[in-house]
């Protein structure tokens, strides 16, 4: 693995750091849940009304409980996921309501969408979980839309994936869900195998949805990311400093509620913090801002000793051109090269979170595919990689494609692309497809190719009889 | 011309909410024509910056931070001015009640959408986040709006705008009022799904709906 490069100064991180602190003790967060606000005042911090002044000591104290890796556990142990240190996590895209077709029409995306999503990220080698919440299921009924997502990623594929944070209830199902998956509550408690996504709003606010969602993760000792996206220039300041330090302080604070409920409970330091386009006051997310952003906050984990999430194949564009293609490529680049560990949003989307597209995850997955290439860097552990031995045997004016050394080695050593066009203009001018075209032809060809990995028949009935006798009482 | 209009038109131009707010109270004190005051100063002020807007120099901290102004200005004139002082009226183009919905606390866009129609010279009644359908009904009645304008930015919280066109004919009370609705998730088809009168993608947008529906 390269080495992970720094963006801020260690005096850079120190300001942000202490700019942040007087955030959270002078200003302070509001939240909006009462058995929240119960915790933190038990654990001595100054609480008025809803609004909890927090001892930078203390948040130090309790950000240092929280482990900085853990594992993520898999039905199948193969695609057991270590969280931290130099390991960089890619998975499908997080919420977006709407589906953008190859040619340019815009829909509601269903429940259909959401099974293709998670097979699509079953079978690619370069997601590493099926994500979760791959698009919003608008055609199925609010109240149960979080058990039908659940089973998707169980039965569809045996990656991680990521349970539902909205409110206490919903979270408690995605996790008696995975809990039956894995053989039990104390199981999972051990081997954590549910991750979720905690939003705080910004600026310095948590809701009560989330906090019960964060409660219940807490508790049962699984997994969130703790993530502020702070829209500079609206939500936030127009300076990148007052940003991140106004989404480092958010949280700070949402780790620090976590280890206030259950010390050590893992979780990861998240980041979507992006700006504002002032002509529309739209999200805008594929820029260098936002890179600096996720490259910031990946630093900012490092220092507290958490893994971190942020970043993804990132775009404003509407459809897949080259606009989609560059900025996705200039912000998972970043966020790759300098340490992001949980990529949500690594595949799929179009227009700021807005939608996914087919096309778009699959031009992300060629992405992703170089990317961790390109983050293997140079093998120079061996003689046979040195290559002194070829390079003398074939000596001055040779070729090497004849050697058995070129014959084993380029397999292992170069990407071979799945979706770029590397022919002749004539092989390519036969059929003239361009990105979006080709990838519409090779995501299709995927979905009919796969095949879920087959799922314990016994297991699945228990899940299936939860999730039925959860949807009656839902939806009396 | 009294030279104080020149200087409330630049005090809105500059979105200096302060300094409008102190112009305001001198017309008041010196008892200057209050409606000369709005037309000459701050309503002249605001369609300078809507214009900025429309030709793509300013930004939206222009036009947020001028609606502001001028709302602030005027409040201190609401007085004066339903007192019937000064020559002639003031109208403004049509009263719109503004809010997010129950269950939602996200009001960026909201903001947006209220700027831009002040700029556009409607009155904007923006009465906050989380609003339950018959709050939006209660201040309607209270300033007498014909637009209910409802923002949504969660899937979950949209079905809160199905809330509010329901409740409206529940209580017989639908053809009483024009209910637009915008925000991230929603969609026309979301519109036409749950019989709203209008839906838009962006604040520009917005403005225009409500221009057709009013004038």
């Amino acid at each position: 693995m390269l080495p992970k490069f720094d963006i801020l100064t260690v005096e850079q991180v120190d300001k942000i750091h202490k700019n942040s602190m007087k955030i959270l003790a002078e200003i302070g967060v509001e939240f909006s849940y009462d058995p929240a606000i119960e915790i933190l005042k038990n654990h001595g911090q100054r609480v008025e009304g809803h609004r909890v002044y927090f001892d930078p000591e203390f948040v130090e104290n309790m950000v240092e409980k929280a482990p900085s890796q853990f594992t993520l556990h898999a039905r199948n142990p193969e695609h057991n996921l270590v969280c931290g240190d130099e390991s960089i996590i890619y998975m499908p895209g997080y919420g977006a309501p709407f589906i953008y077709e190859a040619d340019g029409l815009k829909r509601d995306a269903t429940m259909d969408d959401y099974n293709n999503f998670v097979k699509l990220a079953g079978a690619s080698k370069n997601m590493h979980m099926t994500g979760g919440t791959v698009v919003e299921p608008t055609d199925i009924e609010d109240e149960i839309r979080h058990l039908k997502m659940a089973y998707s990623h169980i039965i569809n594929s045996d990656k991680c994936f990521m349970g539902s944070s909205s409110g206490y209830e919903k979270a408690q199902d995605s996790i008696e869900i995975t809990a039956l998956l894995h053989g039990g509550m104390d199981v999972i408690k051990a081997k954590p195998a549910l991750i979720c996504l905690i939003n705080s709003v910004t600026p310095l606010k948590y809701d009560d949805r989330m906090l019960g969602g964060l409660m219940a993760y807490a508790k049962a000792g699984q997994a969130m990311v703790i993530a502020s996206l702070v829209m500079s220039g609206s939500t936030g300041p127009a300076t990148m400093a007052g940003a991140l330090s106004l989404q480092n302080a958010e949280v700070l604070a949402g780790i620090t509620l976590a280890q206030c409920i259950n010390p050590g409970t893992p979780v990861v330091y998240g980041s979507t913090s992006a700006v504002t386009d002032m002509s529309t006051g739209s999200l805008s997310i594929g820029n260098p801002e936002n890179a600096l952003f996720t490259s910031a906050s990946a630093q900012l984990a490092r220092f507290y000793g958490v893994p971190c999430r942020g970043g993804g194949g990132l775009t404003d564009s509407k459809t897949v051109d080259a606009q989609a293609g560059y900025e996705s490529m200039m912000v998972l680049f970043a966020t790759s090269t300098t340490g992001v560990n949980f990529v949500m949003h690594t595949a799929g989307i179009l227009q700021y979170y807005m939608a996914m597209s087919y096309e778009k995850f699959m031009v992300d997955d060629e992405i992703s595919g170089m990317i961790l290439r390109y983050l293997k860097g140079f093998d120079c552990e061996s003689d046979e990689k040195m290559a002194f031995d070829v390079i003398e045997k074939v000596g001055p004016g040779g070729h090497f494609l004849t050697q058995k050394h070129t014959r084993k080695n380029f397999k292992l050593e170069f990407y071979r692309p799945a979706l770029s066009d590397r022919q002749s203009f004539d092989g390519w001018s036969k059929e003239s497809l361009d990105t979006n075209q080709r990838a519409k032809l090779k995501w299709q060809e995927v979905l009919a190719s796969y095949v879920p990995p087959v799922l314990d028949a016994a297991v699945n009935e228990k899940i299936l009889t939860y999730i039925e006798k959860r949807s009656k009482e839902l939806l009396k | 011309m009294n030279a104080i209009f020149e200087e409330i038109k630049e005090a809105i131009i500059d979105g200096d909410e302060e300094l409008a707010v102190e112009l305001a109270e001198k017309v008041v004190a010196e008892k200057i024509d209050p409606v000369q005051a709005v037309q000459l100063g701050f309503i002249k002020g605001i369609e300078e910056v809507g214009k900025s807007w429309t030709n793509g120099e300013a930004f939206l901290p222009d036009v947020m931070m001028a609606a502001d102004a001028m709302k602030a200005g005027m409040d201190v004139l609401e007085g004066v001015l339903a007192a019937g002082e000064g020559e002639g009226t003031y109208e403004d183009k049509g009263k719109i009640i503004l809010g997010t919905v129950d269950g939602d606390i996200h009001d960026i866009g909201k903001n947006i959408v209220g700027a831009l129609l002040t700029a556009a010279g409607f009155k904007v009644y923006d009465i906050g986040t989380d609003q339950k359908a018959e709050n939006f009904v209660k201040k309607a009645d209270e300033v007498g709006a014909k637009i209910l304008a409802a923002s949504s930015l969660l899937t979950t919280t949209m079905k809160s705008q199905k809330v509010l066109i329901e409740y409206l004919n529940e209580q017989n009370i639908r053809d009483h009022y024009k209910v637009i609705i915008g925000g991230g998730p929603t969609s026309k088809k979301w519109g036409n799904e749950i019989g709203a009168d209008g839906w838009a993608e962006t604040a520009d947008e917005a403005v225009e709906l409500c221009k057709r529906m009013l004038i």
